[in-house]
């Protein structure tokens, strides 16, 4: 036995001694990403953007938007402003990182916004009230900014660890004291105001400046992005520290009973948390502006949650969601231009897809019943079929009723009639929801539902029929049709009952 | 018998000694604080009313971080149909409907589908702050800000007590939201502890198998409580946009569904703390006011004053006493699997 065993590592040894070292790396990648875990969840993250695109376009609709051309030109816009893209994503990355490793020691870092401004308003003072070569100046000004932040996540570390202060309390409330603190400090009271209208401190001096790499916007902080990428995953999976980290973070009783001091581990989580975020605010600072104006990077740290969300805080996987963030931010404002969608959908998209990234059993529970829909339709199809139909006329008459109380809404008929009207019909789309959920997980109370919507579709369409003076031809006949499926459903059970009884 | 607890005794006299004090200054100054006490009444309503909310769902064991968005969504909905429907009462209704049904979705993906509380709650601030401001520029074809409302709540007015000393100002003509946020603190009192369903809610939040092995459904518990804190929230919005102010604006919550939270937190999440703290946040939002009409010598550090509420909930989170939230607080409820 030990004789075959001997002979196989020395066979095994010539083998990799052969492979390069490049090729071991690409060999590691690709087990990793044909790995099952990795591409369960690449399904549920791809599937929580798809459904999350799918409710932003419901919205769009009721707004009035065309979705799919709105959606083309964000596509449009992402993939011809390359440049544009690693330049917004350059920030959401670092303070991605930052929630990502707080994450890892099982803390929720909500107040990298706080630390941003603490890091970027460090760095501002430095780069514009002291000249230094040009090399060492921005070096100087990135370290000194991720000091500030460590020093702002140091303070809720040690309330944690310390005092059992829950630090997503406590990073909030220093969040919002550091944007209201450094506000002040660049207003027409505080010392470092330049003498403008606006509350912003004087010009950096040019040795201060992050360099641009291509393009006009892309600045040297994309190349501290990737580093910071590189030393985190370093960090996190090869060294002491971050094994005692991630320990902490599954089980922090655990840990201690091997030996682990979870306190100082979770200060430490915290205060790398904070110097990463301050180190996102310097390098934005100092590659984007010029000067630090009060309140200027509005929202990045919010922005770095969905990031590490997205990212299943997962340093590669950060990388991606901060560049596809990028890409939402840069398309964002291409479809602002041309689709003359507002900007703010953006925002709208990010929250979707936290929700539903939040929510990895939405996605399963989809993918349970599609298979389970599946089996059933090859066996039995005469059952299945109806439902999945009626499913489908639920999702259908989510769209159509909000258009259709959109249309109300706007009719430039404002009676309490009309409105009545459109209520109901809204009512009767956000019904349809469930009455999909119903069908589509063959809930029984689905056939009580359909009625429901019946008459929902129905007295809508008539009241505001009523109230506009012509017949609403589209709820009318939505209300038809949902009658019909009622009616089949109804002799659909009686057979069922009928059936089981003989 | 037992006695009260000092801590409430001893507010009770701080307030009787200030009443006394205030009573004995010049009418001038009186009415400066009587001035005063009306608005941080006012400023207080939407704190009062979110971190109430906002302790019926961390009660039932759900973190709502996402009150900011639920205001938000309140303000902007109770505005619109304010608007579109020239009636401030269907306003009121239609901001508690918004806020509620925000609700409902942090509930179900964090009760039903078990996703991270803060997650979840993360991603209603982003939508409530998105989809307010898209609807803003839609329905009222503005940007920042959108039209004047005629129809705002009417105040409740009394002039029989115009004249009375300190009380005259601020309760002659007094919204009746204000009134409510007074009634609702009595009620979720009432609700949390002497009723069955705050009992309920309280085990959720405590020790939900406990309550599971009663027989009532910690889920169905828990989504109510989210539910109500989204009703209470969407008012408190609703509050800013139709009844303190008449006009919508872009993220005009201005951060409030934090304060909020913080009082929450100071409040220690009992329905008569959080009236404390949030009277107290909302008196330090009034100051601001204050400082601007009366003591403009103050001005400069205006933004000192807006930091009080942080600082003090991490001063006294970190070294007066820890706060103890409910014991399952943020952690799903998994029902054990029948062997």
């Amino acid at each position: 036995m030990s004789e075959q065993d001997d002979t196989s590592i020395e066979v095994y040894e010539q083998i990799s001694e052969n492979i390069s070292k490049v090729g071991q790396i690409i060999q590691g990648l690709i087990s990793k990403v044909t790995s099952k875990e990795f591409i369960d969840q690449a399904i549920w993250t791809i599937g929580s953007i798809l459904l999350a695109l799918i409710v932003a376009a419901v919205i769009m609709l009721m707004g009035g938007y065309d979705p799919g051309q709105a959606f083309i030109w964000l596509a449009v816009g992402a993939f011809s402003q390359f440049d544009q893209v690693l330049w917004y994503a350059s920030p959401l990355i670092i303070v991605g990182l930052s929630v990502a490793i707080a994450f890892r020691c099982g803390l929720f870092n909500i107040g990298a916004e706080g630390q941003l401004y603490m890091g970027s308003m460090a760095s501002a003072l430095l780069a514009y009230l002291y000249s230094f070569p040009i090399l060492i100046h921005p070096i100087l000004c990135l370290a000194v900014g991720m000091l500030a932040g460590a020093a702002w996540g140091f303070i809720p570390g040690l309330l944690k660890a310390y005092r059992g202060a829950h630090e997503v309390v406590t990073t909030m409330m220093l969040s919002y004291t550091a944007i209201l603190f450094t506000s002040w400090l660049v207003s027409s009271n505080g010392p470092f105001w330049d003498g403008s209208s606006v509350p912003r401190t004087p010009q950096f001096y040019d040795t201060a400046l992050l360099p641009l790499i291509f393009g006009n916007y892309l600045h040297f902080g994309f190349i501290i992005a990737l580093m910071a990428v590189f030393i985190v995953d370093y960090l996190i999976n090869k060294t002491v520290l971050g094994y005692e980290m991630r320990a902490v973070g599954y089980n922090t009783e655990a840990a201690e009973y091997a030996g682990i001091n979870s306190k100082k581990n979770i200060v430490l989580a915290l205060v790398i948390s904070g110097a990463l975020a301050g180190l996102a605010g310097s390098t934005e600072i100092l590659g984007t502006y010029d000067r630090f104006t009060a309140r200027w990077s509005s929202g990045l740290g919010w922005d770095g949650i969905t990031v590490a969300v997205l990212g299943k805080n997962n340093p590669w996987g950060v990388l991606a969601g901060g560049i596809f963030f990028g890409a939402l931010k840069a398309g964002g404002n291409t479809m602002h231009a041309i689709a003359h969608v507002p900007i703010e959908m953006v925002k709208v998209i990010q929250g979707l897809i936290v929700l539903f990234v939040a929510a990895p059993r939405i996605i399963e529970w989809l993918m349970d019943h599609t298979q389970e829909n599946k089996d059933d339709a090859k066996i039995e199809p005469a059952k299945v079929v109806p439902r999945l139909l009626i499913a489908i006329f639920g999702l259908a008459s989510v769209f159509i009723g909000l258009a259709a109380s959109r249309v109300a809404l706007i009719s430039g008929l404002i009676s309490p009639v009309v409105s009545i009207g459109a209520i109901i019909l809204m009512l009767t789309a956000v019904i349809g929801t469930l009455l999909f959920i119903a069908e589509y997980s063959r809930n029984p109370r689905g056939t009580q539902l359909l009625l429901i919507i019946a008459i929902g579709w129905l007295l809508g369409g008539g009241i505001f029929s009523i109230g506009v003076g012509y017949l609403d031809i589209t709820s009318i006949l939505m209300g038809a049709i949902a009658l019909v499926f009622w009616f089949a459903m109804l002799l659909l059970t009686k057979r069922e009952t009928e059936e089981a009884i003989l | 018998m037992k006695l009260p607890n000092y801590r409430y005794l001893a507010g009770l006299c701080a307030i009787i000694i200030g009443l006394i004090a205030i009573l004995t200054l010049p009418p001038t100054q009186q009415n400066i604080a009587g001035w005063i006490l009306s608005i941080t009444l006012q400023m207080a309503t939407p704190l009062v009313l979110a971190a109430i909310g906002g302790m019926f769902s961390e009660r039932g064991g759900v973190v709502n971080i996402g009150l900011e968005g639920m205001m938000l969504m309140g303000a902007f909905s109770g505005a619109a149909v304010a608007w579109y429907l020239k009636d401030a009462f269907l306003g009121v209704l239609a901001a508690c409907a918004a806020g509620g049904l925000l609700a409902a979705v942090h509930g179900v993906v964090c009760v039903k589908f078990k996703g991270n509380h803060i997650v979840s709650g993360t991603g209603v601030i982003l939508f409530g702050t998105g989809f307010s401001t898209i609807m803003l520029e839609l329905v009222w074809h503005q940007k920042g800000q959108g039209e004047h409302i005629a129809n705002t709540i009417p105040d409740i007015v009394i002039p029989q007590i115009q004249n009375v000393p300190f009380f005259g100002p601020a309760f002659s003509a007094i919204s009746p939201v204000v009134i409510f946020m007074f009634v609702i603190t009595a009620i979720s009192w009432y609700v949390l502890y002497r009723t069955p369903f705050g009992l309920r809610l309280r085990a959720a939040g405590e020790d939900p198998s406990t309550l599971d092995s009663a027989g009532a459904s910690v889920e169905w518990t828990r989504v109510i409580g989210v539910i109500i804190s989204g009703c209470l929230s969407g008012l408190g919005g609703a509050y800013l946009s139709i009844g303190f102010g008449s006009a919508f604006a872009k993220e005009m919550t201005s951060g409030r569904g934090f304060i909020a939270l913080a009082a929450m937190i100071f409040g220690n999440w009992t329905p008569i703390g959080i009236l404390g703290a949030g009277l107290f946040f909302g008196f330090l939002d009034g100051l601001n006011y204050f400082i601007q009409i009366y003591f403009q010598a103050l001005l400069p550090f205006a933004n000192f004053i807006a930091m009080l509420p942080f600082v003090l909930v991490v001063v006294a989170l970190g070294l007066i006493r820890k706060s103890v939230p409910p014991k399952a607080d943020g952690i799903p409820y998994e029902k054990e699997k029948r062997g």
